[in-house]
This record gives structure tokens, C-alpha cells and sequence, in this order.
């Protein structure tokens, strides 16, 4: 499946955030992650982000799709993070 | 699972529990729960720090020189151990009977999928299915690759009149260093392809250094090359077409070097991005009754031939 992950959290723990979420995906721009992901892994993912956050004032959001292609992505401006797995 | 491929220079480390590339534009960061092997083209530097990650993480990494050639892979530690399987594969080795049988398998079944290549794009393969015959009919490993070889070398002559443009055929296989740029293309793919094949051979329990077709010998894997013979035409010879008859490819993405060709970092990088791209492409598989795609294709064949070791089913006895 393709997941989308957007956060916004205390200052205090957007670095701790990011460090986790960088573990599972790639990422995009402020705030913002994505990639293919298996189920177990994404179970994964929102156990250690659930661990770290604040319920009472952070707020992560998942978009999960079946795939990449069951949707459109425009951009407008820069495109900030990198395309594909080839460096 | 993606495969990294690494062109840019600079140094790999794990950083913040995962994979960072710093080059000199910055640095990168790649999802390690999402790797499944790396593959090395670059001039990059990495620790014992990283191996160490990348073994606990179950990553292999590959590594090829300047001319695109493999170097040799960083194999972590097996996690998937079974003394029993590989007394099985050893078995099926050392008993001529039993080693025939599979390697006859690998190779008719690569004579079938190089058929069916042909037929596909209305070329008459009658001579190959001749092959066929006889590749059933050969008594030890030796004689098969014999025929293979013949087969091999008439399949490429057939593929040769599909190419359009004819500075780009085979015409003779060449390798090390490959002559021609048709050859140069095939020989990177076919590497590119045993790597692949090399590190899902490490998702199962298999051993890859007990290869049938393939002899098992003192220096590698052989697994991979026996599996990756069944794959050939799909996935090899198919972008091979596509790339020189699309004309994506053409000869500014070569560099003479002494002897030969090779493919520069354009070249690589546009022949990775279609090979990628070929193996996620799916096709529909009647037994599952759902699509798949190139890379599960070549994991179910893995698993076929665990099977038919342990003896619960005949290796290419279903369908």
C-alpha cells in the first residue's frame, strides 16, 4: 500500500518525529512523507509514532491508498525531496 | 521492498537509525525499513558501522566497478538457517540423477520462455523448440550447457531481426569486455538481474552457492545464475528491445574503453530506471487468479524449487 504521512506537533518533538518517519519513508517536503509500504510496516510505524506523540496536542495524519496510482500528484514549485530510489 | 541504486559519490552511514547518503549536494536520507538491497555503481565510501546496520537490518549490498561490471556482494549473515534444506540442496547436487533433473527443468523452461518471447513479436522459433528436444534428451549437466549455448546463440541471431536499427545488433555474443553496444546493454542487464535474483535467493532458505545448471564451485554464487536464466528473455532481452527500438538508448550513452564498451552514468542510470520499472511491472497469473509482478514472479520460482527439495512438490510439475 501507499501511504501519505503528515504531522504537526510540538516544536519539541518535530525532530523526533521526522527521525522515526524517516525510517519507513521517503520525504517529501516539511511535514510531509510518503512511499510504499507493506501492512506490518506500517503497523510499525504508527506504534512508534504513537509511543512519542502528545495525544492532547499532536496530530499525525496517515493518507493510505492501494497504490500510487490511484491518484493524481501535481506540484506547483519546487519538488524538495527526491524521485525513485536512484541516487 | 524498493532496491537503492547508488550512482552519485559520497559517503553511506547510518545515521538517526537509518540509511543516509551525504554527497556533495546534501544529504539523503533512505528509508531502511523499505530496502531491499543496494546497489553500488558509485564511487561511495562506507564503515563497518554500516555493515553492521545493514546486516541487522537484512540488507545485501552490491557492488560494480567503472565498466558496470559486478565486483562482488556484502552478504549479511543468513537469518533464514536450515541445516535440513541444505543438506536437501546438496543432495540434489551430488546425485547426478537428481541434479539432471532440475537443471533439465531450468534450462527447457528457459527454451520455452525464449520461444514464447519470439512467438509474441511473430517470430518463428521452430529451431528452439528443436533444442528443446534435445536439452531433454542430454545425459549429463556438460552436454546442456552445450546446448544451451547453441540455443542461446540462435535465440540472439532471431532477436536480431527485430532490432531496427542494425548498429545495434548482437550479431556475436561478446563479453568481457563486451564488443558491441547490443552486447554492452545485455551483459549490464544480465548483472543487473543476477544481483536481484542473488537477493531475494537471501528472503528464502535457499544457499545460492549451490547452483545446478551452474556448476558449484570455489568462487560464488551459482543459484542466482541457474534462476536468472529463466528470467532472461522477460526482463533482459525484453528492455533490450524496448530501449534500442524506442531509440532511449542510443551511442552517447557509451564509452570506448580498451577492447570494448561500456555504458557511461547516463546510460546506467536510463538502463536501471527501465529495469526497475520492468520488474514491477505485473502480469496475471491464472493459478492466483490475481496480478504479479516480474520481482514476485522470480520469489515464486524460489520458492518452487524449496519445494520440490523438500519433496512436497516436483519442481515445474504444476500449471
Amino acid at each position: 500500500m501507499y501511504v501519505i504521512m503528515v504531522y504537526d506537533v510540538n516544536e519539541k518533538r518535530v525532530a523526533k518525529i521526522l527521525k522515526i518517519a524517516r525510517k519507513y519513508l521517503k520525504w517529501v517536503q516539511n511535514s510531509v512523507l510518503e512511499g510504499e509500504l507493506s501492512p506490518g510496516k506500517y503497523e510499525k510505524l504508527k506504534l512508534e509514532v504513537s509511543r512519542l506523540i502528545d495525544e492532547k496536542e499532536d496530530s499525525v495524519r496517515f493518507y493510505v491508498m492501494d497504490s500510487q496510482k490511484v491518484f493524481n500528484l501535481e506540484t506547483l514549485g519546487v519538488e524538495k525531496g527526491e524521485d525513485g530510489f536512484i541516487f | 521492498m524498493e532496491s537503492v541504486y547508488l550512482f552519485s559519490s559520497g559517503t553511506l552511514k547510518r545515521k538517526a537509525n537509518t540509511i543516509c547518503l551525504e554527497t556533495e549536494s546534501g544529504r539523503k536520507y533512505i528509508p531502511v525499513e523499505n530496502v531491499m538491497d543496494i546497489k553500488v555503481f558509485g564511487e561511495v565510501d562506507l564503515n563497518k558501522r554500516f555493515l553492521e546496520f545493514l546486516s541487522q537490518k537484512r540488507i545485501p549490498i552490491h557492488f560494480f566497478n567503472r565498466e558496470g561490471y559486478y565486483v562482488g556482494t556484502f552478504y549479511p549473515r543468513e537469518y533464514l538457517n536450515s541445516g535440513f534444506l541444505i543438506l536437501k540442496q546438496a543432495e540434489h547436487y551430488i546425485n547426478q540423477e537428481k541434479r539432471m533433473l532440475i537443471a533439465r527443468e531450468i534450462v527447457s523452461r528457459s527454451f520455452q520462455n525464449m520461444v514464447d518471447f519470439l512467438k509474441k513479436r511473430k517470430v518463428r522459433a521452430d529451431s528452439l523448440t528443436r533444442y528443446k528436444k534435445k536439452a531433454e534428451e542430454a545425459s549429463n549437466v556438460s552436454e546442456l550447457m552445450g546446448i544451451e549455448g547453441n540455443a542461446r546463440e540462435e535465440y540472439y541471431s532471431m532477436i536480431d531481426s527485430l532490432v531496427s536499427d542494425e548498429r545495434f545488433r548482437i550479431e556475436k555474443r561478446t563479453r568481457r569486455p563486451p564488443k558491441n553496444f547490443a552486447n554492452t546493454l545485455i551483459s549490464f542487464g544480465n548483472s543487473l538481474l543476477y544481483t536481484t535474483v542473488l537477493s531475494l535467493i537471501y528472503q528464502t532458505h535457499l544457499d545460492p552457492r549451490i547452483g545446478y545448471l551452474h556448476e558449484t564451485n570455489f568462487r560464488r554464487f551459482s543459484l542466482n545464475l541457474d534462476i536468472a536464466e529463466l528470467f532472461k528473455p522477460a526482463v533482459v532481452d525484453r528492455l533490450f528491445l524496448n530501449l534500442v527500438n524506442t531509440r532511449q538508448i542510443n551511442e552517447k550513452h557509451f564509452d570506448e574503453i580498451s577492447e570494448g564498451l561500456m555504458l557511461n552514468d547516463e546510460g546506467k542510470s536510463l538502463f536501471v530506471k527501465n529495469y526497475e520499472q520492468a520488474l514491477r511491472e505485473t502480469v496475471f497469473h491464472k493459478k492466483l487468479n490475481r496480478y504479479v509482478s516480474m520481482r514476485s514472479l522470480i520469489k515464486m520460482e524460489l520458492h518452487k524449487l524449496e519445494k520440490h527439495l523438500i519433496g512436497e512438490q516436483v519442481f515445474g510439475s504444476e500449471e
